[in-house]
């Protein structure tokens, strides 16, 4: 492309703060790639600034770089094509950027794609971290951007960085009205113009499957899944079940959700009379499976509910998302099980877990038709005789056989799946449950926090007359590990801080936690939903779409017109008696007797009076006092004097020739 | 074509005529586009914009409504920047015609806002603009323009225009003083020397050591060293310079009628040249000019400068 001016070259100073500006919009998005990825980046962006320091790069050795580059991201981030390789490529774009980097034009563009960085990384992550490593870029960046434009308007000598900042923090707090008006007021879209990528970064979380022993990880994983804030009772944190998914189907590994009653409808329930009124925030989790307390009573929103009453947003719950829901126990849940729903439910490989089948026979054969007194028998045995442990071996093909009779210790992945293999076998319909079991209730924020640790499994048998009926063995053998009442459950207790803050850790986790939550509350959860109920308070009870851009267009013109006022004002004439003084001579321009930019104000005044102006006196004696406080030495009392002068500019008003002339034109 | 429509278009900005300063500018006459930089922030602002709404990620909205606030902050800014600048006068040293003539653009800004980085510029072709940097509220910047003509040289347009704060956008404002600048005619690049003065006092010019001294005066920068008494300066403690009093038949006389033949402009032109040279030389000349009386005896800048001036604003033959 033809440049029409002449390169404008960087100064060593201007040069440290685009690439250090750059290097800080670039860094979140870098935390947030796989760690290999990352590192690359990052350390080639580093290589390249240093290289072309002095001169750039060779044309053909940039071009080489960055195809190696490009090809070590996408050889390091697979085969699938998403949001995180997009980011990737970004990030590599934005390390090979300083090779060329030579002028003031190269330096604006690689800032202006720097500024790019932040957005992308908060489309991988919304954490505090990201917002606060992003904002601190883009303002870095802004700075630069003024020092540009300083050395291109030939300004040698660099404007202090505090100066700077000054100057950037006013520009910002300057548009801040129009962003925020825009933010709130914004017609949000309900549904999104084209879909989310998923991304590909695996983050562990509820699954459709489940196969003992794999959700070591997720045990270990603290973060927070949801966050829940009750209305009115609140249950006993034993009767904390977030159900998740419900998995029917055994392949004799692995627990899948059931494929028979996919596009079933609900199905019947009848309810105690007891109702849980709370709100959840979901975290993230690129997922469609949302989890309730026990059964919700109708899906919230737009979500849907399954056979099962397990509950499905719409799209992926790719950021945080807020539901108000309304759950109650279940009375009887299914209690007609349709005949192969009732197979399905019933189902185990043939062959598998022989001792566990003779066992069940031999239950099933003492027990007679009692359902119940099979479920109990196995809950007894469970509880005197089992143990619970996260290190178990690795299961082999009969795992429930192993686990029932070798191991007899294990987590909830072990207890429910062999506990559910042992109903079947002795004919009682059971299936696994998953989701997450118990909170820890934050005492800042008055919510509780669920974390992807407090994941659990339990079982649902099938009893006649009652339907599905929920057994926990894992909580007959260890309650407190699940329900968190533990103290080293407790958030934070764990970490490097928690251990030498002792006991205060957990204080300090709560206010952090709650102010992530009130951040998730005030931003990250407003979505086109919210935004419509935003003025409620109000009376008004729903805003639609075309209300709403009006709002939109109000605050945005009233922001743009404070903007203009500030224009307009920065050009009033500072001096209240001058301010005066003009607004008088506007007066008489109207009527065509404007003074003339050289003409003295006496000569003035006596051109009006020659016009036959009825104020032409008033308009003679106030253009003396004027002279004379402009131009004559001011004495002691001149603030008093300038005030009385001041207000009788004002009073004048310009009064047709032959008027009744009442002296100062105290008539309007 | 590009310059065609932007130069039809700037037929409409303010001030269409030449005015007198000083001028204030009001937000009236200050004029605000987006650079190509701007455009391009414009964009980008746009797709976080989209982005940020489809995914609905609020943080990544707040991002592009943030830096969209900014952006059109910094137009604000960049106006503010002109707004209520006063350009207070324009002054330059006459050049001789064909060189570059240093034009100093005075202004100044009353209240206290920091004003960085305005350039002033001729207004259709803003090349190699002049930095006007106000910081403690009055500044100016030197511009340089071409004159090709003698005479009063109408000044063009003049932009001060202005990129702060972030580059984003140019606010400019046009000033048209109507203060004409004088040209000096070109000079004769080579001919005849300079006449000799007439009369038998004309050798007495030669011996500056001469015998008759009329007074001593205090050395004065230009000063041949010759003339320096140096046995006086010794007493004084401080340079002395003898003054000869120079008799009328020595200056010599640059005479209008006794170019006759020449054309016109050669005439004008050799007359400056032959000022300046006895100017260079030290010597008192009188100029004659056609249709008005004439100038001198003398030898001073400021008759040099009237006698320029007399021959730049000669009518065209």
């Amino acid at each position: 492309m033809a440049e029409r001016k002449p390169v404008v070259a960087l100064d060593p100073h201007s040069r440290r703060w685009t690439m250090a500006a750059a290097a800080a919009c670039v860094l979140p998005l870098l935390l947030q790639l796989p760690s290999p990825l990352g590192l690359l980046i990052g350390g080639s962006a580093v290589a390249v600034a240093a290289l072309s320091w002095r001169k750039p790069l060779h044309a053909l050795v940039r071009l080489l770089l960055t195809l190696a580059l490009l090809a070590a991201v996408i050889a390091l981030s697979g085969s699938h094509f998403g949001r995180d390789t997009g980011c990737a490529i970004l990030a590599a774009m934005l390390a090979m950027k300083p090779a060329e980097t030579r002028g003031v034009r190269d330096a604006r563009s690689l800032l202006g794609f720097a500024l790019f960085a932040p957005f992308a990384t908060f489309l991988l992550d919304q954490g505090p971290l990201s917002l606060l490593l992003g904002l601190a870029g883009v303002a870095l960046a802004l700075m630069a951007l003024l020092r540009l434009t300083d050395i291109e308007s030939g300004i040698r000598d660099a404007t202090k960085t505090r100066a700077r900042f000054g100057a950037v923090t006013r520009l910002v707090l300057l548009g801040l009205p129009l962003a925020l008006a825009a933010f709130w007021l914004f017609p949000r879209l309900a549904t999104p113009l084209w879909g989310v990528p998923e991304r590909t970064l695996a983050r562990t979380g509820l699954s459709d499957e489940m196969s003992p022993g794999d959700w070591i990880d997720l045990m270990a994983d603290d973060t927070p899944a949801l966050r829940v804030r009750f209305f009115g009772t609140t249950p006993p944190t034993s009767q904390m079940y977030w159900r998740g998914p419900v998995l029917s189907d055994f392949d004799g590994r692995t627990w899948t959700r059931s494929r028979r009653s996919t596009g079933l409808p609900p199905a019947a329930v009848t309810r105690a009379n007891v109702l849980w009124d709370y709100q959840v925030e979901i975290e993230p989790t690129e997922r469609r499976q949302m989890v309730a307390l026990e059964l919700p009573i109708e899906a919230p929103g737009d979500s849907r509910l399954g056979h099962d009453h397990e509950l499905f947003s719409p799209l992926p719950l790719s950021s945080l998302t807020r539901w108000r829901m309304q759950s109650s126990p279940p009375e009887t849940f299914e209690a007609d099980l349709a005949g192969p729903l009732q197979q399905a439910s019933l189902a185990l490989p043939a062959g598998s877990n022989p001792r566990t089948q003779a066992l069940a026979a031999r239950w099933r054969s003492d027990a007679g038709d009692d359902d119940a007194a099979i479920v109990r028998r196995a809950m007894q045995w469970i509880r005197s005789e089992f143990a619970y442990t996260l290190s178990t071996p690795l299961a082999g093909r009969h795992a429930a056989d192993e686990f029932l009779f070798d191991q007899q210790e294990g987590f909830c992945e072990h207890f429910s799946s062999a506990f559910v293999i042992l109903m079947r076998a002795a004919g009682i319909p059971a299936r696994v449950v998953t989701g997450y079991v118990g909170g820890y209730r934050n005492p800042i924020g008055d919510y509780w926090l669920v974390r992807r640790s407090d994941a659990h499994a339990w079982a649902e048998v099938w009893l006649e007359g009652r339907g599905w009926v929920r057994v926990d063995p894992t909580a007959a053998v260890a309650p407190e590990r699940i329900y968190d009442t533990l103290d080293d459950r407790r958030p934070g207790a764990d970490s490097l801080l928690g251990r030498m803050l002792g006991g205060d850790a957990s204080r300090l986790f709560n206010a952090t936690d709650w102010l992530r939550q009130s951040w998730n509350q005030l931003v990250l959860g407003f979505d086109a939903e919210r935004q419509s109920r935003m003025l409620r308070p109000l009376g008004i009870e729903r805003l639609d779409g075309v209300r709403l851009g009006l709002l939109f267009g109000l605050a945005a013109v009233s922001a743009l017109l404070w903007m203009a006022w500030l224009s307009r004002r920065a050009e009033r004439q500072r001096d209240p008696v001058l301010r005066a003084w003009h607004a008088l001579e506007r007066r008489y321009r109207r009527i065509g007797l404007g003074r003339e930019p050289d003409e003295p104000a006496t000569m003035w005044a006596k051109r009006v009076a020659q016009a036959d102006m009825g104020s032409a006196d008033d308009l003679l004696r106030l253009s003396q006092r004027f002279s004379s406080w402009r131009y004559a030495g001011r004495d002691d009392d001149s603030a008093r004097a300038s005030r009385q002068l001041i207000l009788s500019l004002r009073r004048h008003r310009p009064s047709p020739p032959h008027a009744a002339s009442p002296g100062n034109g105290e008539h309007r | 074509m590009r310059k065609r429509v932007y130069g039809w278009a700037l037929t409409f900005t303010r001030p269409r005529d030449p005015e007198p300063l000083p001028v204030t500018f009001d937000r009236r006459r200050v004029y605000v586009l987006p650079t190509r930089f701007g455009l391009f922030y414009a964009v980008l602002v746009a797709t976080m914009l989209l982005g940020g709404l489809n995914y609905n990620n609020n943080p990544a909205l707040l991002l592009a409504l943030l830096l969209g606030g900014t952006g059109l902050a910094s137009l604000v800014a960049a106006q503010l920047q002109l707004s209520g600048l006063a350009v207070t006068a324009i002054d330059a040293e006459p050049v001789p015609a064909g060189q570059m003539m240093l034009l100093h653009v005075h202004a100044k800004a009353v209240d206290g806002r920091v004003r960085r980085g305005l350039q002033v510029a001729l207004d259709p072709d803003y090349e190699d603009p002049a930095l006007l940097d106000l910081q403690p509220g009055n500044g100016q910047a030197q511009l340089l323009i071409p004159t090709s003509q003698r005479g009063w040289l109408e000044l063009p347009r003049l932009r001060i225009a202005t990129c702060h704060p972030l580059g984003l956008a140019r606010a400019w404002s046009h000033v048209w003083p109507q203060t004409p600048m004088l040209v000096y005619p070109r000079p004769e690049t080579d001919g005849p020397p300079l006449p000799e003065g007439s009369g038998e006092d004309a050798k007495a010019r030669l011996h500056p050591s001469g015998e008759d001294p009329h007074h001593l005066r205090g050395y004065r920068h230009g000063d041949s060293r010759r003339s320096i008494a140096w046995k006086p300066s010794a007493r004084h403690e401080s340079l002395l310079v003898r003054e000869y009093q120079q008799p009328a038949g020595a200056d010599i006389v640059l005479e209008w009628h006794s170019l006759g033949g020449l054309p016109h402009e050669t005439r004008i032109s050799r007359l400056a040249r032959w000022v300046d040279e006895a100017e260079r030389d030290g010597r008192r000349y009188r100029l004659t000019l056609p249709a008005q009386p004439a100038i001198g005896p003398s030898q001073s800048p400021g008759h040099r400068h009237d006698c320029l001036r007399a021959l730049a604003l000669m009518p065209d033959g």
